[in-house]
């Protein structure tokens, strides 16, 4: 007896500590940066959560709490330059370190930040920007189109290997200077002091967002044609001068980064004088904003379990809105299976993504069912929004030709199964969460499907660069511009390495995203874009799942924090304030 | 025993050769690339090519070793695709903090595993030794990051005693000794939750490594003959248990190295751990071929000194 009962012990001992580990990583879905931006729906207004005033704020407490604002951020690799920032996180970096040209306003069009004023002329291929005649470097050296001229021509240097050529490789004369003789690229072209005009030689709607570059002083970074490495060794030196709001004083590798306020922006007054970007984990980034060692947190995943926690915190705001990115699952539109578009259709109706995202999300998500934003221009809410009809699945696949013969509980056709391979990624509680969901439900219409686990990178290979799938999720990030969306959608895109994974060669919707680019006639373009949006909603190659929220949490003594969906936390960074 | 080192040595070359082809192998026959997920989505795939031309990814995979292999051997680690640096740039920071936080750790563990390992097995089954055993079955099977989130939330969030993680407070300034303090408090928690969760396992190898040698028939005679209790355990028995033990202590070497991974990227301590991870899933071949071959060079030189120890303390053992 005695003997029994050690025995259970022992081994209920045993399965507790098995389970004591479970329930590990949780990342969201992988984006890349490009991708236009639909918007998502309403937010969940059931997740607000106000700081209450009174209560004790441990962020107060802090040493430098008086003068220093720090955010938590996920790590950045220090590449804080414009030329070279490769991660979005450098990006935010480099964006309270550099001013632009331009940048956009809260409803996403363009306008000027060291531009005073900009021109269009020749068919609108030219660009000609009038600058402020007030901006200093940080070592009060004047900034002047010379400057802009260089930040331009360095990334069309043919020593320069980083990723933005691609905002200068469709300019006017970039050939003749990237792979020949020429001393300078003509379509760059410096007018006077403070007078610079660049030309593209096609006129497209977007090229404006090509030129959203952080000047770089050529006083400092000037070299050479062919000397671009100078640019990375003065940066993986720590050594920057920019015209920024924020002066960069310190980077410590996958521990944070220091920055004093730079008293003579253009600008006005840079409110907080010291800021630290202190890189945070998903791990410990909740009991960072509990022990207020952190004043805020930009990105925290939106699930249920956050929000409770940051409720009870009570020092706390949650400043949701609409993540920049949707997730989706594509379709191979060259399997015979997937080619009718009846038969995509039918999988949508058949997938109840509503429920998925209530699980997954609380809420806290919008659907999608078409690649452009709610909150862009280009919207039109006339998309059929494909809500989840089991009996409908089933006629539209039955009037497709496709039954189950054989009785084996998967409909088929001319011998083929509709029995698909879902590639994904591994470690991702989204995926994990979805895929007994979608296996259930498109059962109920005689579909099966398989999940096949993958690492993100091997996963990537295998769809863009081998475009060897059934179906497999990834999720795609915004721009405010909907012009983004031809290098995913049209058809000349379709090829190996090719954002076109999915093989979409439709005529009109070629058509409409040629003309979609190259018209400049705001009222013109928007009607495109609806076309584009309704024609995408019909064909459906991929099944469009949900747009996110993105959560910046704030704690309660930080005053005038102010996001939007096109404006992230740098936008306005020189308004924040923070007490104690 | 010089000639013997010079020799084991000597066989260590063509050992670490097979051992690089290996892995380096394995991990180019691995699918993915860094290009796929490393270049700005607006590249065209004409870019995606040169890029691979630049980084040699098309070239036939005993071509790509053989150039790597002639450039190792210059001293040339080549160029980390990540961070687009040296690859001994990236390494050297990284390593020294490995290093500081790893060896107090290895000193504390068997500091206090031998000790506690030989009076559990003198004295066994004694309130101490059971102690001792249960504590050794639960640091065995707690797993490491949650045992680490454990301690934050309490030592860091609830009584707020020390640091949640990090190597240095964010934006601190410190020098000289200030500096090493500051070090030393953010070190408590990881070491806390590496120095346990070895000390359970050497705890219970030095135990059975002394249990076995306490019933051998030598220390019955040593007692038989009168001796004092404490010299026939610590002179007669202690010596021969430290034969299992050296060979743990030349193995433990690398994994004190490679398995604090999940401790550092839970306290966000900047080691060598975490940039191996970042360097696999992002295919930084560079970076992961210097990194592993270095934890081979140091598996190997680990088995050597264990070897070497093993021929010093056991007088039966004699190398030619």
């Amino acid at each position: 007896m005695k003997k029994k009962i050690t025995w259970l012990l022992a081994l209920s001992l045993v399965l507790s500590a098995a389970l004591t580990g479970c329930g590990g990583g949780a990342t969201e879905p992988a984006a890349s940066d490009n991708v236009p931006q639909e918007n998502a729906t309403e937010i969940n207004e059931a997740v607000e959560v106000v700081a209450d005033e009174t209560i004790a704020n441990p962020a107060k407490n802090r040493d430098n709490a008086a003068d220093t604002f720090v955010v938590g951020m996920h790590e950045a690799k220090g590449e804080f330059l414009s030329a070279y920032n490769s991660t979005t996180h450098d990006g935010y970096i480099n964006k309270i370190m550099y001013d632009c040209l331009i940048t956009n306003n809260k409803e996403g069009a363009p306008v000027g930040m060291l531009a005073e004023s900009f021109e269009m002329s020749n068919e609108n291929r030219t660009y000609t920007f009038k600058l402020r005649e007030d901006v200093k470097f940080w070592d009060g050296t004047p900034l002047t189109a010379k400057d802009v001229a260089f930040t331009f021509t360095a990334l069309a240097d043919p020593a320069y290997d980083g990723r933005y050529n691609t905002s200068v490789f469709e300019m006017e004369g970039y050939d003749a200077y990237n792979t020949g003789d020429a001393d300078h690229v003509s379509g760059i072209e410096v007018i006077d002091e403070y007078t610079v005009a660049i030309t593209y030689v096609t006129a497209k709607a977007d090229n404006i967002w090509q030129l959203e570059i952080g000047i770089m002083p050529e006083h400092f970074y000037g070299f050479e044609k062919g000397g671009a490495q100078k640019m990375r060794d003065l940066m993986n030196a720590n050594e920057y001068m920019g015209s920024g709001r924020y002066i960069f004083e310190r980077f410590e590798p996958k521990q944070f980064a220091t920055f004093t306020a730079n008293e003579n922006w253009y600008g006005g007054e840079v409110k907080t004088k010291n800021l630290i970007t202190k890189f945070t984990t998903p791990d410990t980034q909740m009991q960072e904003l509990q022990a207020g060692t952190i004043d805020a947190q930009i990105q925290v995943p939106a699930k249920e379990e956050n929000g409770i926690q940051l409720e009870d915190m009570g020092f706390i705001n949650v400043n949701p809105y609409l993540a920049n990115s949707y997730g989706y699952i594509g379709f191979n539109l060259r399997d015979e299976r997937l080619e009718d578009k009846e038969v995509r259709q039918a999988l949508t109706y058949g997938f109840n993504r509503n429920a998925f995202i209530q699980i997954y999300y609380n809420g806290n998500a919008a659907l999608i069912n078409t690649p452009i934003s709610k909150v862009s221009w280009a919207y039109t809410d006339e998309v059929n929004s494909y809500n989840y009809d089991m009996d409908k699945a089933n006629a539209m696949l039955d009037e497709a030709g496709w039954v189950d013969t054989n009785g084996d509980g998967t409909r088929d056709k001319n011998g083929k199964e509709l029995q698909f391979v879902w590639d994904t990624y591994t470690d991702s509680r989204y995926v994990e969460t979805m895929i007994p969901m979608l296996q259930a439900d498109w059962k109920k219409i005689g579909v099966g499907v398989e999940a096949n686990l993958m690492d993100f990178n091997t996963l990537v290979e295998k769809v863009y660069t081998e475009q060897d799938f059934d179906l497999y999720n990834m999720a795609w990030s915004l721009t405010t511009d909907p012009g983004s969306n031809h290098s995913t959608f049209h058809s000349q895109f379709d090829e190996p390495d090719g954002n076109n994974s999915v093989g979409l060669r439709n005529a009109k919707i070629d058509d409409l995203l040629e003309r979609g680019s190259i018209e400049f006639d705001q009222e013109t373009r928007k009607a495109i874009y609806k076309e584009f949006a309704l024609a995408m909603n019909e064909e459906l190659p991929y099944m469009f799942l949900s747009q996110g929220q993105d959560w910046d949490v704030v704690n309660a003594r930080v005053k005038n924090f102010n996001v939007s969906p096109y404006e992230n936390w740098t936008w306005h960074i020189e308004d924040v304030e923070v007490t104690n | 025993m010089s000639k013997y080192i010079l020799k084991r040595l000597l066989h260590m070359i063509p050992v670490i050769l097979v051992i690089s082809i290996l892995i380096f192998g394995i991990i180019k026959l691995a699918p993915g690339s860094p290009v796929g997920t490393n270049l700005d989505p607006r590249a065209t795939p004409e870019q995606k090519q040169l890029e691979r031309t630049r980084l040699g990814l098309d070239e036939p995979l005993y071509v790509q070793y053989g150039l790597w292999l002639s450039r190792v051997v210059q001293g040339d680690l080549g160029k980390s695709f990540l961070y687009q640096k040296p690859v001994k740039d990236v390494i050297g920071p990284y390593l020294k903090n490995t290093f500081i936080l790893n060896i107090p750790v290895f000193i504390l563990a068997f500091g206090i595993s031998i000790p506690v390992g030989i009076h559990s097995a003198v004295k066994r089954y004694s309130v101490f030794d059971n102690f001792w055993t249960v504590f050794s079955l639960i640091g065995i099977s707690l797993p490491s990051f949650f045992f680490g989130l454990l301690l934050i939330y309490f030592f860091a969030v609830k009584i707020q005693i020390l640091p949640i993680n990090g190597m240095i407070e964010a934006g601190s300034n410190t020098t000289g000794f200030a500096y090493a303090l500051e070090v030393t408090k953010h070190m408590v928690l990881p070491g806390l939750v590496l120095t346990i969760g070895s000390l359970a396992s050497y705890v219970r190898y030095t135990r059975n490594g002394m249990l076995e040698v306490i019933h051998q028939d030598y220390i019955r005679t040593a007692r038989a003959k009168g001796l004092n209790e404490k010299v026939v355990v610590y002179r007669h028995g202690f010596r021969n248990a430290l034969l299992p033990i050296v060979t743990l202590l030349g193995y433990s070497l690398i994994f004190l190295l490679s398995g604090a991974v999940i401790v550092e990227t839970v306290f966000n301590w900047p080691g060598m751990g975490r940039v191996l991870l970042e360097s696999v899933t992002m295919r930084d071949y560079n970076l992961m071929m210097a990194v592993m071959m270095l934890y081979a060079i140091l598996t190997l030189v680990g088995n050597l000194l264990a070897d070497i120890g093993y021929a010093l303390v056991d007088p039966r053992v004699k190398v030619d």
